[in-house]
C-alpha cells in the first residue's frame, strides 16, 4: 500500500508541477479555459433546468417518465464512459513507456494496473463529470432540493456509476487481450462488438420507451406514481436504472427508498473494482505479453507483405513533395491501430445513425405541429453536426501534435509550412467533408430539393468551421511529446475545443430555428415556401466559416513556426 | 557558406547564446566544442531555423535563414543529437519521405538512397520499422537522410552518441569524405578525440560566448607549447 501511495504521490507531484508551471501565457490560457468551462457548466445547468421544466410543465410527462428519460440518457452516458475507457486503456495499459518502466520495478502487476487505471479514468472522465455535475445542479434547482444534494449525488451516485462503467471497460480490455492469445484478436473483437451491439438492441427491446409511455398514460392523471411494475425485471439490473430510481425517490422526498440504490451502486462498484484487480493480478502481465506478440506478429506480417499500396517506390502522378507528405500521412494512419480502429468505430456509428434516421424522416413529414417538425429536423441536423465535430476533434485536433518529435526534419527542410499544413489538413478535411455531405443528404432527401441543397451548403460551411477550429486549437495546444492521438484528443485543449463546439451548436440552433419553422409553416400552407430566410442563414454561416477558417489556419501555422 | 553575425538567443532573462560571429567556408570541417548547457544546441537550432534568433543573423550560402528560409534550407543537411523518426515508417520509407521534401526526382532518389544505404552499411535493417531501431541505427538513418540532397552545409549535433566503434568509423569517414568534396561541416561534439582527428577548425563556446576559434594548426601549436592534448586545452579554457 505504501508503495502505491508513493507512486501516486509522485504522479500527483508531476501533475501539479506541470499545471503549476505558470507564466503569463499559460496563466491567460488557464484563465480563459476556466471561463469557458464555467460558461459551459452554466449553459448545461440552464439547459437541463429548462428541459426538465418543459417536460414536466409543458409536455406533462410526469415524475416516472421523466426519470425513465434520465434512465435512457444515463445508458448512453454509461456506454460512452465504458467504450471510451476500453479504447483509451489500450494505450494507457500497453503502449505507454511508463508501464514498460514500472514492469522492470519490483511492483505487483495489480498495482501497475491500478495506477494506470486511475490515471486513465480520471484523465478521460473529468470533462464528462463536469457536464454531469452541471446537469445535476439544473435538476436540483428544478426540484428545489438543498444545494448539498449536488456533492452528495456526485460522490455517491455518479462517481460509483462512472466507476462501474470504467472498471467494466478495463475488465473487457483484459478479457479481449487474454482471449486474443487463444482465439486471435479478430475473432475476439468481432465477438465483443457483437455482444455490445446485442446489448444496445436488447436494452431498447426490454426498456421499450414507446410502449412504456402508452402504459403509463393509461393511468393518467396519476402519472407521478412509481410504475416499476410495468417494466421488464431485466432492466432493473442495470446501474443506470439504480441511479434514475434513486433520483426519482430523492426528488419525491423518500430518501430511505433511494438509500438502497446508493448502497447497491457503491457495493457493485467496489465488487467490480476488486474483480478487475483480481483479473489484473492474474492476467495483466500475460496481456502485456499478448500485446507484445501482437505487435511483433503485425511487424512480421508487414515485412512479408512486401510493397504496400502506398509504397514510396511505386510510381506516382503527384509531385515529389506532395507524394512524400500524402504517403507519409496515409502510412502513419493505417499503421497506428488507435487511428484506424477509432475511425472504423466512428464509421460504424455513422452507419447506425444513417439507418436510424430513415424512419425518423417519415416522422418529420407526418408531424402535425410545425414546432415539433422543426425541433425534430434540428435535432437530426445537430446530430449530423455533432458527428462531424467528433471526427474533427478526434482526427484534426491532434494533427499538429502528431508531427511529433520528428518535427526537426520538417522544420529543417525547405518547405512552405503553410502549404504543408494545408496539404495535411486537406486530406482529412476531404474525408470528413464527404461523410458530412452524405449524412446530410440521407437526413434531407425526403424534403424539397431546395431545402436539401441549402442544407448541403450549410453542412459544408459547418464542416469548414469545425475543421478549421480544431486545427487552430490543436496547433495552439500542440504537444509534440505525446505520441498517442487519443490522449491528444482528450487533453485540456481538446476539452476547450469541444466546449467551443457546443457553443457553436447553440449558435446554430438559434440561427436556424426561426427560418426553418417559417419555412415548414409556409410549406405546409402552399408547398411554395420562400427560401430567402434560409439563404440569409447560409450567408451568415458562410461568412462565419470564412472568418473562423482564416483566423484558425493562420494562427495554427504561426504556432507551428514557434521555437521548438 | 555559413555566416553567423552577432548571433544572440535569449530565453527570458537568460542569454543562451551571446553575440557569436563566425564564418565557415566550403570544405571547412568546424568542430564546435563546449560544456553541457554552453549553448551549442541552441546555436545549431538557430542555424537550422528551429529557433529564431533574438538578435543577429544566420546566412547560409548568402541566404538569411529567417528571411529566405526555403532557399537556405535547400543547402543544409541537419543531423540532430536525438534523431526522432516516425516509428511506423521503415528506415527506407523515411528516406523516401525526406527525399520528397527536397523534391528529388524518384529515379535519382532511388539511386541516391541505394548509394547511401551502401555507404552507411544499413541495408540489413533499412526495411524494418524504425520503432525497432537502436539509438545508433536511428542515428545512421538520420545521417543518411541528411546526405540525400547533396547539401552544401552539414550541421551535425553530437554525431557519435550511441554509435558502436564500427559505426563511428563509418560516420567519421562519411563526414570526412563530404568535407573533402567541398561540403562545409559544422559539428558540435563532446568527443574531443573525434574533433582533434577530423576537424580543420575548432571553436569553443562557454556560457553562450565563443571564447576560442581558430584553425587546427593553431590549436596544435597551442597544445604543443602548453598542453598535452585538446582535452587538457579544453578543460583549461572552460574551467
Amino acid at each position: 500500500m505504501s508503495l502505491l501511495i508513493h507512486i501516486l504521490k509522485f504522479k500527483l507531484l508531476t501533475f501539479i508541477k506541470v499545471q503549476g508551471d505558470i507564466n503569463v501565457k499559460s496563466a491567460v490560457k488557464q484563465i480563459s479555459s476556466s471561463i469557458v468551462y464555467i460558461l459551459f457548466a452554466v449553459g448545461i445547468f440552464f439547459f437541463t433546468r429548462n428541459i426538465v421544466t418543459y417536460l414536466m410543465e409543458d409536455v406533462r410527462i410526469g415524475m416516472f417518465l421523466l426519470h425513465r428519460f434520465i434512465f435512457v440518457v444515463l445508458f448512453i452516458f454509461f456506454m460512452t464512459v465504458n467504450i471510451g475507457n476500453i479504447v483509451v486503456s489500450y494505450s494507457t495499459f500497453f503502449k505507454t513507456r511508463e508501464v514498460g518502466f514500472l514492469l522492470t520495478m519490483p511492483i505487483s502487476f495489480a498495482k501497475i494496473f491500478l495506477i494506470k487505471f486511475l490515471d486513465n479514468f480520471f484523465y478521460s472522465s473529468s470533462t464528462l463529470l463536469l457536464m454531469v455535475t452541471a446537469a445535476l445542479a439544473g435538476y436540483t434547482s428544478y426540484f428545489g432540493l438543498p444545494w448539498y444534494f449536488i456533492p452528495f449525488a456526485v460522490v455517491f451516485l455518479i462517481l460509483p456509476f462512472m466507476f462501474i462503467a470504467g472498471t467494466l471497460g478495463a475488465i473487457t480490455l483484459l478479457v479481449i487481450m487474454r482471449f486474443a492469445a487463444t482465439f486471435g484478436i479478430k475473432k475476439v473483437l468481432v465477438t465483443i462488438a457483437s455482444v455490445y451491439g446485442a446489448t444496445i438492441i436488447l436494452f431498447y427491446i426490454f426498456s421499450s420507451p414507446v410502449q412504456l409511455v402508452t402504459k403509463v398514460f393509461a393511468y393518467f392523471p396519476n402519472i407521478d406514481n412509481y410504475f416499476g411494475f410495468l417494466e421488464s425485471p431485466a432492466i432493473k439490473l442495470l446501474p443506470n436504472h439504480w441511479v434514475a430510481d434513486a433520483l426519482y425517490w430523492i426528488s419525491s422526498g423518500k430518501f430511505t427508498a433511494a438509500g438502497w440504490y446508493v448502497y447497491l451502486l457503491i457495493l457493485v462498484s467496489i465488487l467490480f473494482f476488486l474483480f478487475a484487480l483480481y483479473l489484473a493480478k492474474k492476467w495483466f502481465y500475460k496481456t502485456w505479453l499478448v500485446f507484445l506478440n501482437l505487435s511483433s506478429e503485425l511487424s512480421v506480417k508487414k515485412k512479408s507483405n512486401g510493397k504496400s499500396v502506398f509504397s514510396f517506390e511505386k510510381k506516382s502522378s503527384l509531385m515529389p513533395r506532395r507524394e512524400a507528405l500524402v504517403k507519409r500521412e496515409l502510412l502513419l494512419f493505417i499503421r497506428e491501430p488507435s487511428q484506424w480502429t477509432h475511425f472504423i468505430v466512428m464509421l460504424f456509428l455513422i452507419t447506425i445513425f444513417i439507418v436510424s434516421i430513415s424512419s425518423i424522416d417519415v416522422m418529420i413529414l407526418n408531424a402535425y405541429n410545425i414546432y415539433l417538425k422543426t425541433l425534430i429536423y434540428l435535432i437530426i441536423y445537430l446530430f449530423n453536426v455533432f458527428l462531424i465535430a467528433s471526427m474533427a476533434l478526434r482526427f484534426i485536433f491532434p494533427l499538429v501534435s502528431l508531427e511529433g518529435e520528428t518535427i526537426w526534419k520538417i522544420r529543417s527542410a525547405p518547405l512552405d509550412y503553410k502549404k504543408l499544413m494545408l496539404t495535411r489538413l486537406f486530406i482529412y478535411f476531404s474525408v470528413i467533408f464527404v461523410i458530412g455531405q452524405l449524412l446530410n443528404f440521407v437526413s434531407n432527401y425526403q424534403f424539397s430539393i431546395m431545402l436539401t441543397l441549402i442544407s448541403q451548403l450549410n453542412t459544408a460551411f459547418v464542416t469548414i468551421t469545425l475543421v478549421s477550429l480544431n486545427f487552430g486549437m490543436g496547433a495552439a495546444y500542440a504537444n509534440y511529446k505525446e505520441k498517442n492521438p487519443i490522449r491528444v484528443a482528450s487533453s485540456q485543449g481538446a476539452s476547450l475545443t469541444f466546449l467551443f463546439t457546443i457553443i457553436y451548436l447553440v449558435f446554430l440552433i438559434v440561427l436556424l430555428f426561426a427560418p426553418l419553422s417559417n419555412y415548414f409553416y409556409e410549406f405546409d400552407k402552399s408547398s411554395l415556401a420562400s427560401l430567402s430566410q434560409l439563404i440569409y442563414t447560409s450567408l451568415i454561416l458562410g461568412t462565419f466559416a470564412l472568418i473562423v477558417s482564416y483566423l484558425s489556419i493562420s494562427k495554427g501555422v504561426r504556432h507551428f513556426l514557434k521555437d521548438i | 557558406m555559413l555566416k553567423l553575425t552577432n548571433l544572440t538567443k535569449k530565453f527570458g532573462n537568460f542569454t543562451a547564446v551571446n553575440n557569436i560571429n563566425l564564418e565557415i567556408n566550403a570544405g571547412d570541417f568546424f568542430g564546435f566544442l563546449g560544456q553541457n548547457g554552453a549553448g551549442k544546441t541552441t546555436t545549431i537550432k538557430m542555424i537550422t531555423g528551429l529557433f529564431a534568433p533574438t538578435n543577429g543573423s544566420v546566412h547560409i550560402g548568402g541566404y538569411d535563414i529567417q528571411k529566405n528560409h526555403i532557399e537556405a534550407k535547400k543547402l543544409i543537411g541537419y543531423i540532430p543529437d536525438q534523431p526522432f523518426l516516425y516509428d511506423k515508417l521503415t528506415g527506407k520509407e523515411f528516406l523516401f519521405f525526406c527525399g520528397g521534401l527536397y523534391k528529388i526526382e524518384k529515379s535519382k532518389l532511388k539511386n541516391k538512397i541505394d548509394e547511401t544505404i551502401d555507404q552507411l552499411k544499413i541495408e540489413q535493417w533499412v526495411n524494418k520499422r524504425t520503432e525497432e531501431y537502436s539509438q545508433g541505427m536511428k542515428q545512421r538513418i538520420a545521417i543518411a537522410s541528411a546526405l540525400l540532397h547533396n547539401p552544401k552545409l552539414l550541421v551535425v549535433d553530437e554525431p557519435m552518441v550511441g554509435l558502436d566503434p564500427q559505426s563511428a568509423l563509418l560516420v567519421k569517414n562519411a563526414l570526412r569524405r563530404k568535407a573533402s568534396e567541398g561540403v562545409a561541416i559544422f559539428m558540435s561534439t563532446h568527443s574531443l578525440n573525434v574533433a582533434e582527428e577530423v576537424c580543420s577548425r575548432i571553436g569553443i563556446i562557454k556560457d553562450g560566448q565563443m571564447i576560442f576559434e581558430d584553425k587546427k594548426e593553431v590549436v596544435e601549436e597551442i597544445i604543443g607549447t602548453d598542453h598535452q592534448n585538446l582535452e587538457s586545452l579544453f578543460l583549461h579554457m572552460t574551467k
